[in-house]
């Protein structure tokens, strides 16, 4: 167990130095992506659709980079078992390669995390609530490893999983309450119960952001799709790790 | 003591094969992406087995399944029918030095490459200088590795593969890559690991190693063994193959 942790760990660090390889501006450009889509989102609707959502910039922002942590890694891992030819050579547990790929999209969360902090600072409203989101953060990552494993093993057997995940993301990014809120939209709504990320954003949000205890029902709904998650990856990625060398 | 039994052991792919099709078919498989596909037999009926101390050498031509073999015995693949009984742990260096990773510097795959065969954090630090001065390459700690010959890399790779303690040393066409010293140098290594009880098992297209070296000798044709023996298989096949 222990080398599988620092395995993966060892994988994720080598991955994060070679996308920082030779760029100058290295980890700032993590932080470009987020920062840009906040800004300008916070531009066209802080006025429209922000009006009646109290501390509008804070639940946008933090709204963006918990998303944006599960879109690059579940994105990522479709193409995490093609990338790795090493599969071919050698026989070791082939979960470290995605769990190396989560531990790597960690790292970048960890500096937009940081701009949140910072942000939050600026607007007066740091508390001790971000320390709960180390707690969240472990649910969010559970889930996010499990849903990387069934996307990682399938994408070997369906290369289109490929570019419907690119899409089907980009619909799920629109149909969470990112830059809106979902509270007074019947269908939109009913639909949210399905989508595990906007348990996980609600309960942030309530607890950093507007500093009150989340509806019970909705932690409990974090959790159980976290878990839910994890089980059916490990199942269906245990299932269809056989083949891997012989496929790719 | 015997550490590898095959009995029987077989090995299908589904490869893709060229057909005379009808237009339908062919929108069919344009807009599929799929190919035709038919069953290749990569391994038939495969049995011997490899006890400690003993060094066998696998001889073919390309295509005759002798990495296939490797990679059944070292469960990358699975086999399709058949028994496969093996004790000890096992290192396969099968193109173990594409695995390297371009873009990292030599310090950086070794510790890599060391963990992802099965060495500790600890024991890689313990035996990294050891790891760096077999394989020639005490200059080069922080060279990326694309800057290294083909030949570099596969002592890289070697020299990392050998340092793990394994019972079990599979080698895909090793010796066909760098040269003649580190060759020397490399099989005396492995006759060592053998004679203190590890089994050996090398696929190569260098028939004068094999007659040096090896206890036991498979040759692979088609999939299937042709002939299993001593060094008197080298010389069929040279007659066969001039």
């Amino acid at each position: 167990m222990s080398n599988f942790w620092s395995l993966s760990y060892q994988l994720a660090k080598a991955e994060f130095k070679l996308r920082n390889e030779g760029s100058y501006l290295g980890i700032l450009w993590y932080l470009l992506n987020p920062l840009l889509t906040f800004l300008l989102l916070l531009l066209i609707f802080e006025d429209r659709l922000g009006k009646g959502i109290p501390k509008y910039p804070l639940y946008l922002l933090l709204g963006i980079i918990m998303f944006n942590f599960f879109q690059q890694a579940t994105q990522e891992s479709v193409r995490v078992i093609w990338r790795n030819s090493v599969i071919k050579s050698l026989n070791f547990p082939k979960e470290t390669l995605v769990m190396s790929n989560v531990l790597k999209i960690i790292f970048s969360h960890a500096f937009e995390l940081l701009l949140f902090i910072f942000v939050l600072i600026i607007y007066g409203n740091f508390n001790s609530g971000i320390l709960i989101y180390l707690i969240i953060l472990f649910f969010l990552f559970i889930f996010v490893y499990g849903f990387s494993l069934m996307l990682a093993s399938l994408s070997v057997y369906f290369v289109d999983l490929n570019n419907i995940w690119t899409f089907v993301s980009r619909l799920v990014w629109l149909g969470t309450p990112i830059f809106y809120a979902v509270e007074g939209q019947t269908r939109l709504g009913i639909l949210n119960l399905f989508n595990p990320m906007y348990y996980f954003i609600t309960v942030s949000r309530d607890i950093i952001i507007y500093s009150r205890i989340p509806e019970m029902w909705v932690v409990l709904g974090m959790m159980i799709y976290s878990f839910l998650f994890l089980i059916a990856g490990m199942f269906i990625f245990n299932k269809l790790k056989y083949k891997f060398a012989e496929l790719i | 003591m015997e550490r590898i039994i095959l009995d029987n052991v077989s090995k299908k792919f589904w490869i893709g094969v060229k057909k005379n099709q009808n237009s339908l078919q062919q929108i069919i498989s344009l807009i599929s992406g799929r190919e035709p596909k038919k069953n290749f037999f990569a391994l038939k009926e495969v049995s011997f087995s490899v006890h400690e101390k003993e060094i066998v050498g696998i001889i073919g031509k390309n295509g005759s399944g002798k990495s296939t073999l490797m990679r059944i015995i070292s469960k990358i693949y699975k086999k399709d029918s058949g028994k496969i009984f093996s004790q000890g742990k096992i290192l396969p260096m099968i193109g173990l030095y594409l695995a390297l990773n371009p873009r990292l510097t030599m310090k950086d795959n070794i510790f890599l490459t060391g963990l992802l065969v099965g060495m500790s954090q600890n024991e890689i630090k313990m035996k990294y200088k050891s790891i760096v001065e077999y394989a020639g390459l005490g200059n080069f700690e922080n060279t990326k590795i694309y800057q290294f010959s083909e030949g570099m890399k596969q002592r890289l790779a070697f020299s990392i593969a050998i340092h793990t303690d394994s019972d079990i040393y599979l080698l895909d066409e090793v010796f066909e890559v760098g040269d003649e010293d580190f060759k020397k140098k490399s099989a005396e290594t492995l006759r060592r690991k053998a004679e203190k009880g590890a089994s050996i098992i090398f696929v190569t297209h260098d028939l004068e190693m094999i007659k040096k070296y090896c206890n036991k000798i498979i040759w692979l044709e088609k999939g299937k063994i042709k002939k299993i023996g001593g060094k008197e298989v080298v010389e069929e096949y040279k007659k066969q193959n001039g």
